[in-house]
């Protein structure tokens, strides 16, 4: 895409995300024609739409698309992905007298008739994949910290699935990565959004005879959040640069984090208007703390990151200039 | 050249002359070996022309991108060939006399630190002259042949060491604020200069307090127009946060190399590790992208300061957990090697204090680029 067609592009994804959320996006995005766009350019494609949903606090179904497509099956509006259980990207299956599933679904389960299942992977690396009906699956919707949101929990008794055909994948760590990448998108939009919310309301709230923001303590809360944020992007941006999956897992990391710094700082500004449900600030914070479970959470991310520099006791190449 | 040949170039002529480059010194090289290893390395490298790319023609340079120099600075840097503070300076001080110096005395001054001839300070802090620099009071006053600079410059780095350095003065009202201000370019060896290394909570006597008592000082010295040094002491800032962080960020990452070859197996837990990791990955992302930026010709500004909050927390986390990992070398070894990371753990206490303190850098973010409006 031109410069043009991607602001064109930016234009659209946004007024999108501004007027439609769930269902009523999916079909705005059908219309813009995000899917074209995912394939002409993974990387405008996924930072545009998910950085807006993030910041617009809306939901689609472009998640499972973007991962179907990953996977390399063909585009179906009917058909959703597994995703892996709170805080991992292991596939969410697994093969042990039978195959068993534990994973979450996004609100595009909820509305599927089939859903992929990923396996964990076999000696040779390769991961199996299952296209099921959802009836054979058990599922919860669950309500939980964002009921907005659409979490599903799925699951599957042991046996349950057996009979589906299965084929193999080589493409699961590539689908961690792109599905890293959106999150971390989304989460950095949602703590754009944060900061955009207290920034207004400490030029906007008067106290001691003065708008709030001239005072140090705000700023410097303010002036963090927004080094979390960025420290978050750059490695983003990396990362599609480089296409590294290391790097994708770092902004996973950073982004969950930063997003959580964002909403303690951007709170405490907010204060008691913060704390009320009129206020949208509690929205956005309950969304983080799911998106930063998903497909890795920073905790678990940066432990494993840990542990695999323990191990070799060598860092990774610095980054090529 | 582009920065790919340049690579391949620069790192085969480094590994056939690894030899020659070696420092002559240990694990824990004094100022002066440092400072002598610098200029041997800059020596080596002038003739095929390595320290030359980069810079312009017309400075004695073979022209091409900054990221060239970024990439020397990283090769040198990775396979320890030169300590990062004495190397910086010239990333910091060779633009401003490019874009400052009448073109003469640029065209003859920058060569002598392209070929490691000499080494240049910096004197902007003074005694009360801290985070608030435009308050700087040390004075140049006109006579018939030329500037007189009264008055005392702190935590001037390697000013011992230096045989020119660049001077902030004040030649308007100390009220003028930052419009009174003239940089001024000093032959260090200048009768009336007094030059004191402090002693440091490191053990390094890299900054000094130097005294300026009736210095005389050319006209054809000046640096910009004269009440304009602000603008000097500003434009330096992209430099310094480009390259020379980048040559920083490059140390740092061998740091954390050589902490992970050392440590002992269960000395540190995976999380601690891995957030140091990250921040010093995003420190890179960051740095990198600023590199581009500056490359591609557009300005740089407040944003940079972002590149400061980062570098300076990357530099504290990573001795931080040099001191987890390595507790009994930090604390009670006497060999080198100990004293080394000793030193390390120590001067990186500073890192949120020097060039523009963490508040300062908090204090810009917020006005600049929140554009949160004036604080009380």
């Amino acid at each position: 895409m031109d410069q043009s067609d991607i602001e064109l592009f930016e234009r659209s994804i946004r007024q999108a995300t501004e007027r439609s959320s769930g269902e009523a996006l999916d079909a705005a995005l059908a219309e813009v024609g995000w899917l074209d766009a995912l394939s002409l350019d993974p990387h405008v494609a996924v930072s545009t739409l998910f950085s807006q949903q993030g910041s617009a606090h809306v939901t689609s179904s472009a998640l499972d698309w973007l991962l179907t497509s990953v996977l390399g099956l063909e585009h179906d509006p009917a058909l959703a992905v597994v995703l892996p259980s709170l805080g991992s990207w292991d596939a969410p299956a697994q093969v042990g007298t039978g195959i068993s599933v534990r994973g979450l679904g996004t609100a595009a389960l909820r509305r599927a008739e089939r859903a992929v299942v990923v396996l964990k992977p076999g000696d040779d690396g390769s991961c199996g994949v299952l296209t099921v009906e959802t009836t054979d699956l058990q599922l919860r919707s669950v309500e939980g910290m964002d009921p907005d949101f659409g979490l599903v929990e799925v699951a599957a008794a042991s046996g349950a699935l057996d009979h589906a055909p299965r084929e193999t994948t080589d493409r699961w760590a590539t689908a961690v990565m792109m599905a890293q990448l959106a999150l971390s998108h989304e989460l950095v939009g949602a703590a754009r959004a944060m900061l955009r919310l207290a920034r207004e309301h400490a030029l906007e709230r008067i106290q001691f005879g003065q708008p709030i923001a001239g005072f140090q303590a705000v700023r410097h809360r303010l002036a963090e959040t927004l080094v979390a944020i960025e420290t978050a992007d750059s490695v983003l941006a990396a990362a599609w640069d480089d296409s590294s999956r290391d790097l994708a897992a770092t902004s996973k990391a950073l982004a969950g984090r930063g997003a959580k710094t964002a909403a303690r700082h951007c709170q405490q500004v907010l204060a008691g208007i913060g704390f009320t449900a009129e206020h949208h600030f509690h929205r956005y914070y309950k969304r983080i703390l799911i998106l930063d479970q998903l497909f890795g959470s920073a905790r678990a991310l940066t432990e494993n990151l840990g542990r695999e520099l323990l191990a070799t006791r060598r860092l990774p190449q610095l980054l090529a200039l | 050249m582009d920065l790919e040949t340049f690579r391949k170039e620069l790192d085969d002529w480094l590994d056939r002359h690894q030899a020659e480059l070696a420092p002559d010194h240990g694990v824990l090289p004094t100022l002066d070996e440092q400072i002598a290893q610098v200029k041997k390395v800059r020596r080596l490298a002038y003739e095929p022309g390595w320290t030359r790319w980069g810079w312009p023609e017309r400075v004695g340079g073979l022209g091409g991108s900054p990221l060239l120099r970024a990439y020397l600075g990283e090769a040198l840097t990775l396979r320890d060939l030169v300590e990062p503070s004495p190397y910086c300076m010239i990333e910091v001080l060779a633009p401003t006399m490019i874009d400052f110096a009448p073109p003469e005395l640029a065209a003859e001054m920058v060569p002598r630190l392209l070929r490691g001839d000499e080494m240049w300070c910096q004197g902007f802090s003074e005694p009360g002259t801290g985070s608030n620099l435009a308050s700087l009071s040390c004075r140049a006053t006109r006579t018939a042949d030329g500037w007189r600079v009264n008055g005392q410059k702190v935590w001037t780095s390697h000013a011992q060491h230096a045989e020119r350095g660049v001077l902030l003065t004040r030649t308007g009202t100390q009220e003028s604020a930052h419009k009174g201000i003239t940089a001024l370019f000093v032959d260090m060896d200048s009768p009336g200069i007094t030059i004191r290394p402090l002693r440091t909570m490191h053990d390094v006597d890299e900054f000094c307090e130097v005294f300026y008592d009736d210095v005389a000082v050319p006209f054809e010295r000046t640096l910009g127009e004269v009440d304009k040094g602000w603008a000097v002491a500003m434009d330096l800032l992209p430099y310094e946060r480009s390259t020379s962080f980048w040559h920083r960020g490059t140390y740092l990452h061998r740091r954390l190399e050589s902490l992970l070859a050392t440590v002992e197996p269960g000395a540190l837990g995976a999380s601690e590790v891995g957030e140091v990791a990250q921040l010093l990955r995003a420190f890179q992302a960051r740095s990198r992208s600023t590199l581009r930026r500056l490359a591609a010709g557009d300005g740089l500004g407040a944003e940079t300061s972002i590149d400061k909050v980062l570098i300076a927390t990357a530099e504290q986390a990573l001795f931080d957990l040099a001191a987890n990992g390595l507790p009994a070398e930090i604390l009670a070894g006497d060999d080198d090697a100990s004293r080394r990371w000793r030193t390390e753990f120590l001067y990186s206490r500073a890192a949120t204090i020097y060039g523009g303190s963490g508040e300062i850098q908090r204090n810009i973010i917020a006005r600049r680029l929140l554009d949160l409006g004036p604080d009380r």
